[in-house]
């Protein structure tokens, strides 16, 4: 079974066009339809009128005959008046006591020959002549002496009547269709212009991470998005708050633990370095290791604190990687040579945008699991080059490495591997990531190519160096 | 030795101190900076170990008065990690060493040393390094009161390490101290000296240290 789809979000854009395009739908077959009723009307009546004539003609051919109404009609006249490109004509005289005078047979048959209309009365009607529609023009034609009234009857197919329908239905369609068009055309875009200051407001807030809460500009936004970006705004402005006020707890309460640690750290030292009872010495030696690893703690829940609020404040300094690294050589070797380690330096010249101390204090980072991790006798090299557009740091060391299935699991704050023996507080490979971040730099475990051990990558772009 | 601690915690202060002294040093502690000046006119000490965040005016401020009254005395600095350029800072304003909290006390020991000695050192006196006696005057080297065969440069690398005792130095400096060697075999010429001159070291507990891509530590070898 399929899950069932998740429900379209309300959008504003769509209902807009819904309620904008929607009604065309319905309007533009309504106004076509009064269109063509107001237009068709005066071409059917001029169609009408050309047919009136024809009856007028024939009127004129209506002659007294010595007291009797006669129609001197020759055959040339009558084809005269029967001669239509379109449509078949027929007519049919009558005298004032109706009898038919000339015309067709078949028109003669109809119904209408019984009217009786008044000199000069007009009537106007559809017939039915064998099954053929045909329009019916009735004149009562001045006649005789004394003057009396002869119908005369003129009809005629639809031919171009239906033509004119047909012509009229299609110029209204077509005019309405094209105004809906164009109103569908700006509806569309007037749509999409007026939504933009909201998308471009997403995209500005797609850019905000916790590291940058910057307000979004709201100089350029309509009036309607105003209060939203100035709603957002305020709340960027309280996270941020928040988020400076949270720094600043864990930067104060790290700093204040650091010292009292840092004391406990140096008593336990001397009470191992002083004459001691044996009982005592496994007891000292684990409050030694726990002072140790306290006070690495609160250092790197200061330094955490610092790579996140650092780098709202101060901006990234071109600097050289290989510089970095030769300025705090010598604090990291003193750990190196008591772990009995080999710690060595591959320096070249890798320029990047960033925070020396950050750097450093992710090089440490890295040097000090590898301090912890690798074990006696193993070698630890700090690697720095520039590869292609990327400046690239690797630490890398030939203990036991990480398991492949391991490494995911170990980015994780306060993870420590499984068989992990070291006395790292796991928070280690955090900061480093947190502080790659801030330097868009990306880290990456890989095997040492050389056979066993850890290479710690850590890929930063790179910079041209300075002139 | 005589050395002036100057740290605002108690207990740090206490149990540092108490680290010093176990040494057979003498130790004298204040919690401000602000007398610190006077006191190294007024007694002879040999080292101020001097911590970057006091109450008052703070360790850059107390070192550049101790330098403004004209005192040469070697200044080891104690620093937060964090703390962001105090290394620089500390090193520009006229401190011979730094040493980062927390800190082991072997490691201070051993760099308080290291800072007299070269303090010592320079005022072209006798420098003791393990069984090895440094002449600086006279230019020679006695192990075990018995003058050592150095060729020259031996001499002005072994001396040029000896006064940065425990502090890396650049191949490209070692380089530097021979200027008539020519650019492009000074290399290599420079391991072969350095692994002449640390066999002639070994029998007197001093190792020249080899840090790959970076150059060359001297250290005491632990008694053993």
């Amino acid at each position: 079974m399929t899950p069932p789809a998740p429900p379209r979000p309300a959008s504003i854009r769509r209902a807009l066009l819904l309620w904008l395009l929607l009604p065309l739908v319905g309007l533009v077959p309504l106004a076509a339809a009064l269109l063509y009723a107001i237009t068709v009307r005066p071409a059917l009546d001029s169609l009408d009128r050309s047919l009136g004539g024809t009856a007028v003609a024939l009127a004129h051919l209506l002659a007294d005959d010595g007291g009797r109404v006669a129609l001197t009609l020759s055959e040339q006249t009558a084809a005269a008046l029967r001669t239509d490109l379109y449509d078949s004509v027929y007519f049919v005289v009558g005298d004032p006591q109706g009898r038919v005078l000339a015309g067709d047979a078949d028109l003669a048959a109809l119904e209408a020959t019984r009217l009786r209309l008044a000199v000069g009365e007009w009537r106007r009607f559809d017939a039915d002549l064998h099954g053929t529609a045909v329009r019916v023009v009735a004149y009562g034609a001045a006649c005789g002496v004394p003057v009396a009234s002869c119908l005369v009857l003129v009809a005629e197919s639809g031919g171009k009547r239906g033509e004119a329908e047909r012509q009229v239905f299609v110029g209204a369609m077509l005019a309405m269709l094209g105004v809906a068009a164009v109103l569908a055309a700006l509806g569309y875009v007037a749509v999409a212009r007026g939504l933009r200051p909201l998308r471009r407001l997403g995209d500005e807030i797609e850019q905000l991470s916790f590291e940058n809460l910057q307000p979004a500009r709201a100089a350029d936004a309509p009036g309607e998005v105003l209060p939203l970006v100035e709603a957002l705004n305020r709340l960027l402005a309280r996270l941020r708050a928040a988020s400076q006020a949270q720094q600043a707890f864990i930067a104060d309460a790290a700093h204040q633990l650091r010292t009292p640690l840092t004391a406990l750290h140096t008593e336990s030292e001397l009470a191992l370095l002083e004459p001691h009872p044996p009982e005592v010495d496994a007891t000292l030696r684990r409050l030694h290791r726990g002072s140790a690893r306290a006070a690495r703690l609160a250092n790197q829940l200061l330094a955490l604190a610092r790579a996140e609020s650092a780098t709202q404040g101060k901006p990234a300094a071109r600097l050289d990687l290989q510089q970095v690294c030769a300025d705090t050589a010598q604090d990291w070797l003193a750990p190196a040579l008591a772990a009995g380690q080999d710690l060595g330096f591959e320096l070249q010249p890798a320029w990047v945008m960033g925070h020396a101390f950050l750097l450093r204090e992710l090089i440490g980072n890295l040097l000090h699991n590898a301090n912890e991790y690798a074990g006696r006798s193993t070698r630890v090299t700090v690697r720095v080059f520039r590869s292609g557009d990327r400046s690239v740091l690797e630490i890398e060391d030939n203990g036991p490495g990480i398991a492949p299935a391991e490494r995911e699991r170990v980015w994780g704050r306060f993870q420590r591997g499984t068989d992990s023996a070291g006395a790292g507080s796991g928070l280690g490979l955090a900061i480093v990531q947190d502080i790659a971040r801030s330097h868009a730099a990306r880290v990456e475990l890989r095997d040492n190519p050389a056979g066993a051990g850890l290479v710690v990558r850590v890929d930063f772009p790179a910079v041209d160096a300075p002139d | 030795m005589q050395i002036l601690l100057v740290e605002d915690d108690a207990d740090l202060a206490e149990s540092t101190a108490r680290a010093l002294r176990s040494q057979g040093w003498h130790v004298d502690g204040t919690a401000r900076g602000e007398p610190v000046p006077l006191s190294v006119q007024q007694d002879p000490y040999d080292l101020l170990i001097l911590d970057v965040g006091l109450a008052g005016i703070d360790g850059f401020e107390t070192l550049r008065r101790v330098r403004a009254a004209g005192s040469r005395l070697p200044v080891l600095m104690l620093t937060a990690r964090d703390a962001v350029e105090d290394r620089v800072r500390g090193l520009e304003s006229g401190a011979d060493d730094y040493l980062v909290k927390p800190f082991a006390l072997a490691e201070l020991v051993a760099r308080a040393r290291a800072l007299v000695r070269r303090s010592r050192a320079s005022d072209g006196d006798v420098m003791t390094l393990g069984l090895i006696r440094l002449d600086l005057d006279a230019k020679l080297a006695f192990l075990n009161d018995a003058p050592m065969a150095l060729s020259a440069r031996e001499w002005t690398v072994l001396q040029y390490l000896a006064l940065r005792l425990g502090k890396v130095v650049a191949k490209a400096q070692i380089v530097g101290l021979l200027p008539q060697w020519d650019e492009s075999n000074s290399g290599n010429a420079v391991e072969v000296l350095m692994s002449r001159l640390r066999a002639k070291l070994e029998p007197g507990g001093v190792r020249i240290r080899t840090v790959r891509g970076l150059g060359y530590l001297l250290e005491e070898t632990p008694a053993s």
